[in-house]
């Protein structure tokens, strides 16, 4: 995958702006001395080489860039991978904001059938089959045999 | 030597009881099982397990706890390999080679090659163990906090250099992964830092969060992110004769092997993740002296088999300092220096004299253990690479469901799961930009330790930078790192004046 040097940059400057928060947080902490170093002298010095080496970065690029002619992204934006990406972190979510409340053998079931069909697995006994099967497997594995304390939920398992 | 044989062979009859064969032989299959599913390393593997240990005698105890040691390292190399998604930190430089060779229809071959590599490093370590254990340990003692700083220095210069194309990447990523480290308590004064007000946050970052969320839910986020057509591509399914290692990769290896052990064994001896820099220094050698490095990175059996015969290695000779010093240098040692104490012994200087029978018995249980992997291992290979069968669209949804699992039974956190999608989301942004998520990841396993031996060299020095260069050990680790950071520039001015020479 080509990646365009003015997107790459821009990934540069948020890496600097991390490490300046970094550095600004730092030192509401106490500094200390190099002799005895207070709590924010270390993450301080962190904070001030990431800005160090993130402003080399974009520097590099932005010399590169004179040099070079800009290459393009080639990348495929179709919108049907955007909304399989967006259903299949959307069941992610949801399975953890739901985990303690539906018990595990029921999230990891709901997780597999919607994770499926975000990829396309629309035949629906299948698809239902083969989250059964691969909950109860799983359910069994870590519950029962491993003894793994996992989410009972509302069913009690 | 010859007293050290004959303990040995003492060590042998003690491991050697039915009963202690067992152990080692359940201990080598659970581990290899808890290796195997991705997201339960051997410091979650043998801290399930402890409890399983209790009304066992305390060399069967340990026995069984280092065979789930050592077989959940084999294990984590596996789904290394097959999922690109390691079971533990060490297991990460697999997933470079290893991960290539399988999408190249050669997960055979790099299974295989693990299990042979495992158990000659694993023999070599045996002996390393026998022979060097009392004067090495001595050496060892010569560390203080600017050699740790040092050396910790030195693997981070190292790992920038081996991953990626481009080594401002890798150093900002390792920085990242290093004030990352610093969320949660001060390791020296116990004042919060970066918590927000979140008691959750105090504890700091879940290292093993970020290793799945990284690795494995950023490798199968990107594998979502494309259309419809690639998913429902198929990996390339080897035939049976392609399975074993020809004879040409058991020439390629064997060299690479032997290096390994030998880097695992030393780098095993001294403080940190030891089987993590172990294998990062052993994949850096073998990319330097190979005559064809571009292969790395791209399938390339000797990246598979220095490092992973260097992790077996290491995990023997991080037994020294734990038995020996009672010492541990990394998480899995430090669970069994846990069982140790509840089983009554106190690992030190006296171990040998006290518990003769437990110590040469664990010793000799090691090399047994391996043997049983590699039995064990190689004629579950083509069952292995089998995984790679099951078609995208069901294999990636298994992974994630083993993740989120996973994570959960390492601390019965929920949190923890979010802090893992937060990286996994992370992960998939690095790869797009292909930023390498091994230095951030040392980084932050390395990270609390790097600052206790940066502040305590100062509080020794009175503030005097000196201290690192005026020490013999540590000025012999920087100027390592000097000589690391100079010589790729050198190389590449030198590339750059040919090419010009040549227009």
């Amino acid at each position: 995958m080509k990646i365009l040097k003015r997107d790459e940059a821009i990934v540069g400057v948020v890496i600097f702006l991390f490490g300046a928060i970094t550095t600004f947080l730092s030192l509401k902490m106490p500094i200390g001395t190099l002799r005895m170093a207070g709590t924010g002298f270390f993450p301080l010095c962190l904070g001030i080489l990431l800005m160090i080496l993130s402003a080399a970065f974009v520097l590099k690029l932005l010399v590169q860039h004179k040099k070079d002619v800009i290459q393009k992204e080639v990348v495929a934006k179709t919108p049907g991978v955007i909304r399989q990406m967006g259903l299949f972190l959307g069941a992610m979510v949801l399975a953890t904001l739901f985990f303690n409340e539906l018990g595990y053998p029921l999230t990891s079931f709901l997780l597999m059938a919607a994770l499926l069909w975000s990829l396309g697995m629309k035949r629906w006994v299948f698809n239902l089959l083969l989250s059964f099967i691969t909950a109860g497997a799983s359910y069994f594995l870590f519950v029962q045999w491993l003894k793994i304390p996992l989410p009972k939920g509302w069913i009690g398992l | 030597m010859f007293e050290s044989l004959q303990h040995l062979a003492t060590g042998f009859t003690i491991a050697g009881t039915v009963q202690n064969l067992l152990y080692c032989l359940i201990g080598a299959i659970v581990g290899t099982l808890i290796g195997v599913l991705p997201g339960i390393g051997p410091i979650a593997g043998i801290a399930l397990l402890i409890p399983a240990t209790f009304s066992l005698n305390p060399t069967s105890a340990i026995i069984m706890l280092a065979g789930i040691y050592y077989g959940a390292m084999y294990g984590g190399s596996t789904t290394s390999i097959l999922l690109n998604v390691p079971g533990e930190t060490a297991s990460v430089i697999t997933c470079i080679d290893g991960y290539q060779m399988a999408q190249k229809g050669r997960a055979g071959p790099a299974l295989a090659i693990c299990a042979i590599g495992s158990f000659i490093a694993g023999t070599i370590g045996l002996f390393g163990l026998v022979f060097l254990a009392p004067p090495l340990a001595e050496a060892a003692l010569a560390f203080g906090p600017p050699e740790y700083f040092s050396l910790m220095i030195f693997g981070f210069i190292v790992l920038s250099n081996v991953t990626g194309t481009s080594l401002l990447k890798a150093l900002m990523m390792a920085t990242v992964g290093l004030i990352i480290g610093t969320i949660g308590l001060d390791p020296v004064t116990g004042d919060a830092r970066f918590v927000f007000g979140s008691t959750y946050l105090l504890g700091g970052i879940e290292f093993v969060a970020v290793a799945i969320g990284l690795f494995g839910i950023g490798e199968v986020l990107t594998n979502v992110h494309q259309p419809q057509e690639l998913l429902d591509q198929r990996v390339t399914v080897p035939r049976f004769r392609d399975l074993y290692p020809s004879l040409q990769d058991l020439k390629k290896s064997i060299a690479s092997i032997l290096r390994g052990a030998g880097i695992g064994f030393g780098v095993g001896l001294v403080p940190g993740p030891a089987p993590v820099i172990a294998t990062y220094s052993s994949y850096m050698i073998e990319r330097k002296i190979s005559k064809h490095p571009e292969e790395f990175g791209k399938g390339a059996i000797e990246g598979v088999a220095g490092p992973e015969s260097a992790n077996n290695s290491a995990c023997q000779s991080a037994f020294i300092p734990l038995f020996v010093l009672g010492i541990p240098f990394a998480p899995p040692t430090a669970i069994l220096l846990g069982a140790l104490l509840i089983h009554g012994v106190s690992p030190g200087p006296l171990l040998i004299s006290q518990h003769p029978g437990l110590f040469w018995g664990v010793i000799a249980s090691m090399y047994i253990g391996n043997f049983i992997l590699l039995i064990l291992n190689l004629p579950f290979v083509p069952l292995f690479a089998n995984i790679l069968r099951i078609p995208k669209k069901i294999l990636l949804p298994l992974v994630i469901l083993f993740c989120i699992t996973g994570m959960y039974t390492v601390n019965n956190s929920i949190p923890d799961i979010w802090v893992m999608l937060l990286f996994g989301a992370l992960g998939f942004l690095m790869r797009k930009w292909a930023y390498e998520g091994a230095p951030l990841l040392l980084a932050l396993v390395l990270g609390p330790r790097l600052e206790i031996a940066f502040r305590q060299s100062l509080m020794i020095s009175h503030g005097d930078f000196g201290i690192f260069i005026n020490r013999p050990i540590s000025m012999v680790f920087l100027l390592a790192t000097v000589l690391f950071l100079i010589i790729p520039l050198i190389r590449m001015t030198l590339k750059k004046q040919r090419k010009e020479g040549g227009l």
